[in-house]
């Protein structure tokens, strides 16, 4: 038999709940909160008396169903009385009691007037623009000082960090710039085409690569892969107190964990665009060569005439940008990571968020600054 | 004077969070000094503002009679004057034990590797991890952390070691060999030790005094030899904390079972 509970009204202001049979977790008990709801739904109530009869097995779902009978009693100010219930069951329920009395708050409320709101979010901004740039600088000095030969970064680590933001890199950057390069190739083919100037697609695949989607790309995807590696990778130091090992050790956060890694990309994103401007290149190309009537040297003349050397500079400038940038970024959001686990996953995505943003809006000022000054 | 580290009127807070009002104590060059209370009343921070990993706003906290503040900064404090060994260890993942005991060696001093390396092994093998030299930190148990964490935190033969619960999570004879090598750390080489614990063994057996934080008052309730205090203290928390072990009863069978979410049998 399941357990069910059964409240009598002996008089008005009198209640009277039977429980019995087998109360157990997995099974569904007989509607046990409408008691609850009853007493709670009586103007007065004086007093409430819980029976047990032919009780014939208990687990916590009779202890939490009592729970809320105490509850409601307390709010009703009604007296209780237990008759039959187990001692064991009562003791939890006096347990729970007690500790729900000294339960504390521990997050300070939040309020709910927005103007309260606007100013908090407006506070946290702030405070978090004066982390970044506080963070900034420290990075500035530890890389002024590492290159006054003050401060000495571990090879073995950064070979390794080296390793990875290369290298490893390379497949998922050759895909996406290959497949990109012969998107844009595509569909200027079909406008192009029109007006009989198909071999103008070599310069717009070649100038666009590298100039902006060798670069942009190659920033999503490393932001995708790199900066949220970083960002999980020194917010589990963080809750593993690895972080405040290496300060207590006398070892400074900045100089150990982000200078290899600001290094690393620094030194591997432009690697990077290029080749993905390359590889783009060579996705038009074949685009190129399946829809027109171009043929494979044409193609690569054009693009030879159309791309100049700035363009393959401002890739190269752009590309370390974004890398230090992305290197920045992803271990600010590790640094500033919370104690647990849930913490370092949102690192992660504030990571990869943040840096992307960064990425897009440093693209445009780019683009606004070059053409000013018409590189 | 001969306090070695000495705390005036300390608050601690995690924003506008308060964990502990005015706390005030001294620590005796070397005695084991502990720092006891329920989980949760700011142990582990106060030790933060001990190492210098949280800034006091209010109080201040003196080493050998000089400010921490101005310590901090300079180079020997860390390493030098302190070791630390966290509650889970905080060995750093990328590295093998041997290289994580080896890295405040190799920055700190001039030794040649190979003198490095020999005391790496001395200090391995005083925390019983011979052997284990090449194992990365996710190889190893959370006991064989901790040992470990302890032979990277003594690298460089600090004048004070800090602990944040030794114990917690060991056997009870990896506890107890703990608690030996604490001792042994103390009466040996004289070095000043704090440590963070809950076990009222070790309490009792390393202690040459303990202060009490009470979560309730927000403050330090109690300072003095552990047995003192569970004879003569006159609050009743810190009682009550000491006496756990006797005084708390067990649960019963059946409330155990009945936490294991088993339908117990009535009848
Ligand atoms: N990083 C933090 N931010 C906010 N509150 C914290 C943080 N760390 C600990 N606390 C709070 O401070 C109090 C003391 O924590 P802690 O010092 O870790 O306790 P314990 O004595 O168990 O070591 C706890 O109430 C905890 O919730
Ligand atoms: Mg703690």
């Amino acid at each position: 038999m399941v357990g069910t509970a059964e409240l009598k009204f002996e008089a008005e202001d009198a209640a009277e709940i039977t429980v019995s049979g087998a109360w157990n977790l997995r099974e569904r008990n007989r509607s046990p909160t409408d008691c609850v709801a009853k007493i709670s739904s009586k103007k007065s109530m004086a007093s409430v008396k819980v029976r047990a009869v032919n009780l014939e097995a208990w687990d916590s779902s009779l202890v939490s169903f009592l729970v809320g009978i105490v509850e409601v009693c307390k709010a009703q100010n009604s007296s209780l009385d237990f008759d039959g219930i187990p001692a064991g069951a009562l003791k939890l329920v006096d347990l729970a009691e007690t500790s729900k009395a000294a339960d504390v708050q521990i997050s300070e409320k939040r309020s709910k007037n927005p103007l309260a709101l606007l100013i908090g979010y407006l506070v946290a901004a702030f405070a978090n623009s004066k982390n970044f740039i506080e963070f900034l600088g420290e990075t500035c000095s530890a890389v002024a000082a590492f290159f006054k030969r003050r401060v000495r970064i571990r090879a073995q680590e950064f070979l390794v960090i080296l390793q990875d933001v290369g290298v490893r890199a390379l497949p998922i950057v050759a895909l996406i710039s290959f497949l990109v390069g012969l998107i844009i190739a595509f569909i200027s083919i079909l406008e192009l085409a029109q007006f009989g100037a198909s071999i103008y697609v070599a310069d717009l695949v070649g100038i666009s690569m590298m100039r902006e989607m060798g670069c942009i790309m190659t920033g999503v995807i490393m932001s995708g892969r790199t900066g949220a590696a970083f960002a999980a990778t020194i917010g589990t130091m963080v809750v593993n107190d690895e972080v405040d090992a290496l300060q207590t050790t006398g070892f400074s956060s900045v100089n150990f964990l982000i200078l290899p890694r600001i290094f690393a990309l620094a030194l591997m994103m432009p690697l990077l665009c290029m080749f993905s401007a390359f590889i783009g290149i060579f996705g038009g190309l074949c685009a190129a060569v399946i829809r027109t009537d171009l043929s494979i040297t044409q193609y690569c003349m054009q693009t030879a005439n159309a791309v100049f050397v700035n363009d393959f500079l401002v890739g190269i400038a752009k590309g370390t940008f974004f890398g230090m940038l992305i290197a920045i970024i992803g271990c600010l959001k590790g640094l500033k990571c919370g104690r647990s686990a849930e913490d370092v996953g949102l690192a992660t995505t504030a990571a990869v968020v943040t840096s992307i943003t960064a990425i897009i809006v440093a693209d445009a000022a780019f683009a606004v600054i070059f053409a000013s000054i018409g590189v | 004077m001969d306090s070695k580290i000495s705390v005036k009127n300390l608050d601690m807070a995690y924003g506008g969070y308060v964990v502990m009002e005015g706390i005030s104590f001294d620590v005796q060059r070397g005695e084991v000094f502990l720092i006891i209370g329920r989980s949760g009343c700011g142990k582990s921070t106060l030790l933060k503002y001990l190492l210098g990993l949280k800034h006091a706003g209010n109080g201040k906290i003196f080493y050998d009679g000089v400010d921490a503040n101005e310590l901090i900064n300079g180079d020997d404090f860390y390493g030098r004057k302190i070791g630390v060994l966290y509650q889970g260890g905080a060995l750093w993942s990328s590295m093998t034990l041997a290289e994580n005991v080896a890295l405040p060696l190799e920055t700190y001093t001039d030794l040649s590797s190979r003198e490095i390396k020999e005391l790496v092994d001395l200090k391995l093998a005083l925390v019983g991890l011979k052997n284990f030299e090449d194992f990365y930190p996710a190889q190893i148990s959370g006991g064989m952390k901790k040992r470990a964490g302890l032979a990277r935190a003594m690298a460089l033969d600090p004048e004070i070691l800090f602990f944040d619960e030794p114990s917690a999570g060991l056997d009870p004879v990896s506890a107890r060999r703990l608690d030996d090598l604490i001792l042994e750390l103390k009466d040996g080489l004289g070095i000043t030790i704090i440590a963070v614990t809950h076990e009222l063994a070790s309490i009792f057996a390393i202690g040459t005094r303990a202060m009490y934080l009470d979560v309730e008052t927000k403050t330090a309730t109690a300072i003095g030899a552990p047995k003192e205090l569970l004879a003569s203290s006159r609050d009743k928390n810190v009682v009550a904390f000491l006496s756990r072990g006797t005084k708390t009863p067990a649960l019963t069978s059946e409330e155990r079972r009945m936490l294991l979410n088993n339908p117990t049998e009535f009848d």
